[in-house]
């Protein structure tokens, strides 16, 4: 659409160069990066559920935390996984990461359980484990309520699950206490809410980037979820749970300036076009 | 020889190496044999009934198994003890299939290599990409490095490392973050209240915005959080309302919709009913 | 080999190298784009052999000599004549099979997914012992009321004429009012997660790249 040279300040206004809007969202980032604004964060209900949810599943009972993620939700998935996992160690819960789709995700996870245990006195094989990318969706969920161990085979080093000591006693869907899924990807819930979720009654909890997280509150209010992390912020108040503040803290507080910023740009742009559209209404006979 | 034939029908597994050899030579020999007979002999209204039963049968196999009555502890039914290797076998065929997208894009790329299109030293580097993560990838699956990793690790792992946590991860990464440029620039050029509705949705979207930040709680601060009736308008708990109770119950009744909607969907395919699935058209 | 500070320089070099294109297209961001969808293809690839096929398929074909597992290539195969004029029906009877399979998991998974979603719509309209005033009202009114109006935006069958087509055309304009609503708190959240992507990145480049050397 060809647009005619703005006259006005308020037309100029609506048409502020993109370069300098991108100049600005990075400065505005760099600037508390660098010099960061500490407020305070607090915990939300739906975040508290899933804390609660990780203390309460029982000792003979593992934990599935499946990373259905990538490099390009890294910023919320990463952090609410790590946070997450800092739950399960310090509830002294054992857990099994997991992936169904993308297959990164697995890695990436592995990685930020690696880097949490250090924190720990706890052992791969032992405390925790990983169970690698299993290709399939519902069809590895269907097989997983009926056994485990047959369903995954080998874990993230190629080794036999079995041959694990925490995957002793391990049978089928009624070993697991809770399923923590980690997304960015819409559609894996329903998956483990119609076939595990619901049949066996397992507990659930989630953590989705903030863009998937207002489609599934209605999960949350039917009690089919125990509680759920939406984005960084979610991340970060699961990180004030765990008194482990990490990059999920110092990504909220640059977040809010960064809010402030595009609302700031959405007023001036509709300043601009109202005004303009007063004028113009003005000076029309 | 007679075993491996009892084998066969049987289903067990082969006793020798040489048993598993003519047990897997003559399954394939079978298949051959088998689909080039459906080809020869089915026309296409057969072959239509066959996909179609094949579809029917899918579709039966898991739907009967959670409608059919269950008895016994555990509770299961005929069909109950076969959903786990049936499934099983059903994700590693699928499995196979990831095939399918290398190929697609190892014939648009090698096109534009052999042919020297505009652009085909972008495609050289998809190869050389492509390789280079299956060799490294591969070589650091078959180390079976001890767990933890050793202080000074394998030249194949470090180069693995350098491609996933080095190339893979941040390119994926910074490709998906240039979206928040996008949207800053969408929102400041395209969000203009035109309509009431327009700057309904324009107050929702600042509450959840200031809402879900810690600054949105620092605004409202001094509105004590202990009080019943007045908490509710600190930003974090209007914010929160908003998600729970006025986006939840429009969500409710979105997915209500998409749920009828993918059932009868569903049915539709499960019977073969839907004209143009499975390419049929073309056939 | 210490890999990280090759690590750390070729993840700088290639998140500054994407967001060249925020100046304009350029060969060097095209060429990162090239690179990223091969190592892509190559992840895949060892990811479904290294993490599936061979624990699932090869290790019992071979290993356990279960050798009935000829037939998921045999059948995964088939998928690979969608590229075949003549052979492409055989796609077809595979794509048929998990079809059917996908539709019979949507029956098994309705009920569990859906039927706790219908009961949490009944909610309390009254205050009680449980429930104060002030929260049935704000909370449970407000929720029947959005419920019912959107429900009733999305219900095509009547059309808005005629005593009842009226009020449910009014109660579906108010519908379209709440779902703005719903839209509104989307966008919101839509704007909290990518800008959250953008500021990973640059907390990545400020505090681990150039963190390394000026800390």
């Amino acid at each position: 659409m060809q647009q005619t040279a703005p006259t006005s300040f308020w037309q100029r206004l609506q048409q502020i160069p993109r370069y300098y809007i991108y100049l600005l969202l990075a400065g505005v980032v760099v600037w508390q990066l660098i010099f960061p604004i500490q407020l305070p964060i607090l915990p939300s209900a739906a975040t508290q559920g899933v804390h609660d949810a990780i203390r309460a599943v029982p000792d003979d009972k593992i934990i599935i935390i499946t990373t259905d993620w990538d490099a390009s939700t890294q910023a919320e998935t990463g952090p609410q996984t790590q946070a997450v996992i800092h739950a399960c160690f310090q509830a002294r819960k054992r857990f099994a990461i997991m992936n169904l789709q993308p297959p990164m995700g697995v890695k990436l996870a592995h990685d930020l359980a690696e880097e949490a245990a250090q924190d720990y006195d706890v052992s791969y094989g032992v405390d925790w484990c990983n169970w690698g990318y299993k290709y399939g969706y519902e069809n590895v969920l269907m097989a997983l309520g009926k056994d485990i161990p047959t369903t995954i085979g080998d874990d993230f080093y190629g080794n036999p699950v079995t041959d694990l000591p925490m995957m002793q006693g391990v049978e089928d869907i009624e070993d697991v206490g809770l399923v923590v899924e980690v997304t960015g990807l819409s559609g894996m819930t329903e998956m483990w809410i119609g076939l595990i979720q619901g049949p066996y009654r397992t507990p659930f909890a989630s953590a989705y980037t903030a863009v998937m997280a207002p489609l599934y509150y209605p999960y949350l209010d039917s009690g089919q979820m125990q509680g759920m992390l939406v984005g960084a912020k979610g991340a970060a108040e699961m990180e004030v749970l765990t008194d482990k503040p990490g990059r999920a803290t110092r990504i909220m507080n640059v977040q809010s300036w960064a809010h402030v910023l595009i609302i700031l740009l959405i007023i001036v742009g509709n300043l601009g076009y109202l005004m303009a559209r007063g004028r113009a209404g003005e000076r029309a006979p | 020889m007679l075993g491996a034939i009892r084998q066969a029908f049987t289903f067990q597994p082969a006793q020798t190496i040489l048993q598993l050899v003519v047990l897997l030579l003559a399954s394939l020999a079978v298949s051959v044999a088998l689909f080039f007979a459906l080809h020869r002999f089915l026309g296409p209204r057969g072959r239509r009934w066959l996909i179609a039963a094949v579809t029917f049968i899918g579709g039966l196999f898991f739907g009967l198994e959670y409608f059919y009555p269950v008895h016994g502890d555990p509770a299961k039914n005929f069909l109950s003890d076969w959903i786990q290797p049936v499934s099983n076998m059903l994700a590693v065929i699928g499995a196979f299939t990831v095939g399918l997208g290398i190929y697609s894009l190892c014939q648009v790329h090698g096109r534009n290599v052999t042919q020297r299109k505009t652009g085909w030293h972008n495609s050289l580097a998809f190869f050389l990409a492509m390789l280079a993560m299956l060799v490294f990838g591969l070589w650091d699956h078959y180390l079976h490095l001890p767990e933890p990793l050793p202080k000074v690790l394998p030249w194949p792992k470090g180069i693995y490392e350098v491609l996933f946590n080095g190339l893979f991860a941040p390119l994926q990464a910074a490709t998906f973050s240039l979206l928040a440029f996008y949207i800053a620039s969408a929102a400041y050029r395209a969000f203009r209240i035109r309509t009431a509705e327009a700057g309904l949705m324009m107050v929702a979207a600042f509450i959840v915005m200031l809402g879900q930040v810690p600054i949105g709680a620092w605004l409202t601060s001094s509105i004590p959080q202990t009080s019943p009736y007045l908490s509710f308008f600190r930003l974090e708990m209007l914010g929160d309302w908003v998600m729970r109770w006025l986006n939840m119950p429009a969500q409710r009744g979105i997915v209500f919709g998409i749920a009828v909607g993918a059932l009868a969907m569903s049915l539709r395919i499960w019977l073969s009913l839907e004209r143009g699935t499975f390419f049929s058209e073309q056939s | 080999m210490n890999p990280e500070i090759y690590v750390l320089w070729a993840a700088a070099i290639a998140t500054l190298g994407v967001y060249t294109i925020l100046y304009r297209e350029n060969p060097i961001s095209r060429l990162f784009e090239h690179i990223f969808v091969g190592l892509s293809a190559g992840y895949l690839l060892v990811a479904t052999w290294a993490l599936n096929l061979e624990g699932k398929w090869w290790t019992p074909m071979v290993a356990e000599r279960r050798w009935y597992w000829i037939f998921a290539p045999v059948v995964g195969g088939l998928f690979y004549f969608i590229y075949s004029r003549r052979l492409g029906w055989l796609a077809r009877l595979v794509m048929g099979l998990f079809f059917g399979t996908a539709a019979g998991t949507l029956f098994r998974e309705f009920f569990p997914i859906y039927a706790p979603q219908i009961y949490a719509c009944f909610k309390p309209l009254r205050a009680d012992a449980q429930i104060g005033w002030f929260d049935v009202a704000v909370h449970h009114w407000v929720f029947v009321v959005i419920l019912i109006t959107v429900l009733s935006y999305f219900f095509f069958s009547v059309p808005h004429e005629g005593r009842f087509g009226r009020h449910l055309g009014r109660s579906a304009l108010l519908g379209r009012w709440f779902l703005m609503i719903a839209f509104g708190a989307m966008f919101g959240n839509t704007v909290m997660a990518r800008i959250s992507l953008f500021i990973g990145r640059v907390e990545f480049l400020l505090t681990d790249w150039i963190g390394h050397y000026f800390p």
